[in-house]
């Protein structure tokens, strides 16, 4: 028996790289795509294209990052869309009702903390299924808010809240570094953290964890906390980006939040994801609409292509991970 | 069908009746691993076999062989005489093969008679006959000896009630050559005694059984010839009369009898937990202590009201009445986790539903427990992780190429030791053990019972749940015979004998 625990280290080296290839795979993916489009078309490599498309790629990557949270646990948060537009609207009415920025900004991720805890409510004390509550909420959130603006659009009236978005630091747009304000403590809480561990054996197992003393029903709040508290940051952010609070804002975000989080290697059968996985992959769902954009794509066709690379991908990701055993 | 006709295989060669499947050389590689080198190997109609060995002995791999799940990589196959590919479970079905897993696999949300026709439905003009199928079934079942209802849902069932079912249905395919893998492992004594009518008849009926056992008393209760497989490598075959369990297991391991059951005693310290006058859901009025250094058994037949006791002390459910005492101390255990704090370990009945992360590696469901204990401001320290992982797989010699490979990857019997590293891990003071051999081989048991030592040794009390009579006979210090919720007796080590036991267990006289 020891002889065969002396011949180890062969196995776990392969499954890791195997994990390292997998990020690379989609970091080569990404960087492939750049530069057929900086070939395809002058216009994407200009400083202004890249700036633009790493905005329009950030919001979609924090929710990404929230939602991977909450699929970890075994779980999806449909909600993530709606609480984007619904903290547009909460951002908007503070701001102009003369509220500090920063008020108004922490009141919106009160907010959706708020929502994150009841869908924790919803799945553990009701006993609801997180595809139920969560699309109960992505529903109402969309009506609350357009009760709230009966139907208008909100201009915030405040230059400075606004500037920020379009701002830049260091030459990269501040709407990038927010990804890495979100993305490197994520990283640290999920791969680092026990609470990180939590979440996947959650997902894993959740009688076992339960029975190993793991608080399963504070991990659910936690992954739903998260995961609203993702999605009302970039609410704050879209709201100074567009300028105007609007509940019908980021419709189906949250399906682009679930595609970046599956292409990134998330399992929707839980306990299988990272952090940098649903970062590379909304930056990529970002990078094929801005290049399609670039060359005049048909825009009905940018839904198609984002369609079969989910299949694609998740595909290949199934075959590596058979392979890995 | 004589006795001198199965002796040995060179009574095949004069006269005896012709092999129903005869395996030449079969073999299976895996990219790195030899799961079974070749094995010759003769079934004849009408007997039945028994294929005993440890986990990881082949014995799986041989049936999914057989009943097409898995391609061979070598040999032959001899089907009646023909040489067959059986690369399909519905090439083996056609020939009249099939299997009783261990673990029920069937759907759970349909009827028994939906299941029992499962894949193979009646139907008239393209639509289900549903009130023809479930006469059928009922018929079916009825034959069959088991009192079971063929309307109700499967899931409505027992375990074990689920067990006869698959096996049911299996009979209903497998009308020639029909393997049951480790049918007992989750049965009642009445269900298995069940089964075993059902094995006998269909014997005389001239189907090959294939029978796949942990349990030794059942090979020798039902088998006409046993093989035997250790580490893939096959053996030899005897017939059930000129072998006994001595022999059986040194083919298996070359380790003996007295060696699994190696009891130590220890002088008992102070109690440890004290239940006193507890009820709660499933049981009533219980009494028990459990001291440094001692085993307490709980024996009783399946819903006696043992897991629900001890999973009440483990804060699962409220109890009703009672108090709970630990090491003096009244507490009030209102969780899992508060009794995770005190210091009880459970390790759970079923591995796959209730004890591991299945996919997740090795070293994270070790240090599941701990994971608050090593890591500091939140953060995990990671070479306190892999310390402590890498010291319980090399303490406890669990067969793993390291702590990343996931735990689905591992044998049950590695599995389980997964369960008890955790918890030696943790550094519990009381461990409960449900059923901590269910589905493991002898060489992994003994290694279990010599990991109880340990425990004890250390000054931790165990609480040991079984079914298995002689686990808690030849194991506990103090055995408390569980019957209908209630603790009817209480004996000192082999104080009394195992059919006192039993028939306190059953509850006739």
């Amino acid at each position: 028996m020891s002889t065969e625990t002396a011949a180890a280290p062969e196995a776990p080296r392969k499954r890791r790289n195997f994990n390292v290839l997998f990020g690379l795979t989609l970091l080569a993916l990404l960087v492939v795509l750049w530069i057929v489009l900086s070939i395809a078309t002058p216009s994407f490599a200009s400083p202004v294209n890249i700036a633009n498309l790493l905005r329009q790629g950030s919001m979609i990557a924090i929710l990404a990052v929230g939602q991977t949270f909450v699929i970890i646990t075994g779980g999806i948060d449909l909600s993530v869309g709606a609480v984007v537009g619904f903290s547009t609207v909460v951002t908007a009415l503070m701001i102009n009702a003369g509220w500090p920025v920063w008020l108004a900004v922490a009141t919106t991720l009160l907010v959706g903390i708020g929502i994150g805890v009841f869908h924790g409510f919803g799945i553990v004390k009701m006993g609801l299924p997180p595809f139920i509550i969560t699309l109960a909420t992505l529903t109402s959130l969309r009506g609350i808010g357009l009760l709230m603006t009966n139907g208008n659009s909100i201009n915030i009236q405040s230059e400075a809240f606004q500037t920020f978005s379009r701002g830049s630091f260091g030459g990269v747009p501040n709407l990038f570094w927010m990804v890495i304000l979100v993305g490197v403590p994520a990283y640290v809480f999920l791969q680092h953290t026990r609470w990180g561990r939590y979440l996947f054996s959650v997902g894993s197992n959740a009688e076992a964890a339960r029975l190993s003393g793991v608080n399963v029903n504070r991990t659910i709040y936690m992954a739903y906390t998260l995961s609203g508290l993702c999605a009302a940051f970039v609410g704050v952010l879209l709201a100074s980006r567009i300028g105007i609070g609007n509940p019908t804002q980021a419709e189906g975000w949250e399906l682009q939040a679930i595609a970046s989080s599956v292409i990134g290697g998330t399992s929707l059968f839980g306990a299988v994801g990272s952090v940098h996985g649903p970062l590379l992959g909304a930056f990529i769902l970002a990078t094929i609409n801005n290049g399609a954009n670039l060359l005049n794509v048909n825009s009905f066709w940018q839904r198609i292509i984002t369609g079969v690379l989910i299949i694609v991908i998740v595909y290949f990701d199934g075959l590596r991970r058979k392979g890995g055993r | 069908m004589s006795q001198a006709a199965l002796r040995t295989d060179d009574a095949l060669a004069r006269g005896a009746p012709a092999p129903i499947l005869e395996l030449k050389g079969l073999e299976k590689r895996y990219p790195g691993t030899h799961a079974l080198k070749p094995v010759d190997l003769a079934f004849l109609p009408g007997e039945i076999h028994a294929v005993v060995g440890e986990n990881g002995a082949g014995k799986s791999t041989l049936i999914k062989l057989l009943t097409g799940a898995i391609v061979r990589t070598g040999g032959d196959m001899i089907w009646e005489g023909r040489s067959v590919p059986l690369s399909t479970p519905l090439e083996a079905q056609a020939l009249g093969i099939n299997a009783v897993h261990q673990e029920v696999v069937l759907c759970r949300h349909l009827s028994v008679a939906a299941n029992i026709f499962l894949g193979d439905e009646e139907t008239r003009y393209g639509l289900l006959r549903q009130r023809a199928m479930v006469r059928d079934a009922q018929k079916i079942l009825d034959d069959l000896g088991f009192h079971l209802p063929a309307g109700v849902m499967l899931g409505d069932l027992t375990i074990g009630q689920q067990q006869l079912v698959a096996a049911a249905r299996a009979t209903v395919r497998g009308t020639k050559f029909l393997i049951f893998d480790e049918p007992t492992a989750y049965l009642t004594r009445r269900e298995a005694e069940q089964l075993f009518a059902l094995i006998r008849r269909l014997k005389a009926q001239g189907v090959t059984i294939i029978y796949i056992s942990h349990r030794m008393e059942e090979v020798f209760e039902l088998a006409d010839r046993v093989s035997v497989l250790r580490d893939g490598t096959y053996v030899g075959t005897r017939a059930i009369g000129e072998t006994d369990e001595p022999e059986l297991v040194r083919m298996m391991i070359n380790r003996s009898l007295e060696q699994i059951y190696h009891k130590e005693h220890f002088a008992f310290g102070a109690p440890i937990v004290e239940a006193r006058n507890l009820s709660g859901k499933g049981f009533e009025d219980v009494s028990i202590t459990v001291r440094e250094g001692e085993i307490v058994g709980l024996y009783g037949l399946v819903g006696a009201g043992r897991s629900e006791f001890v999973t009440t002390l483990y804060g699962r459910h409220a109890k009703s009445a009672g108090s709970i005492h630990w090491q003096g101390r009244e507490v009030d255990i209102r969780s899992e986790h508060d009794a995770i704090k005190l210091g009880m370990a459970l390790a759970p009945e079923s591995r796959r539903d209730q004890g591991l992360c299945l996919n997740l590696p090795v070293g994270f469901n070790i240090n599941l427990p701990v994971y608050k204990r090593i890591s500091a401001n939140g953060l995990i320290s990671n070479g306190e992780e892999k310390r402590q992982a890498e010291q319980q797989i090399g303490g406890l010699r669990i067969k793993t190429p390291t702590r990343h490979a996931l735990a689905s990857s591992l044998s049950g019997g590695n599995q389980q030791k997964i369960v008890i590293g955790k918890w030696l891990n943790h550094g519990a003071k009381l461990f409960i053990f449900d059923e901590p051999t269910v589905g493991v081989d002898v060489g992994t048991k003994a290694e279990i019972y010599r990991l109880f030592g340990e425990l004890l040794r250390n000054g931790a009390g165990i609480i040991l749940i079984s079914s298995y009579l002689p686990e808690v006979y030849e194991l506990a210090d103090t055995l408390h015979v569980f019957r209908r919720g209630r603790l009817v007796a209480s004996h000192g080590f082999r104080a009394a004998t195992d059919e006192t036991v039993l028939t306190e267990a059953i509850g006739k006289a």
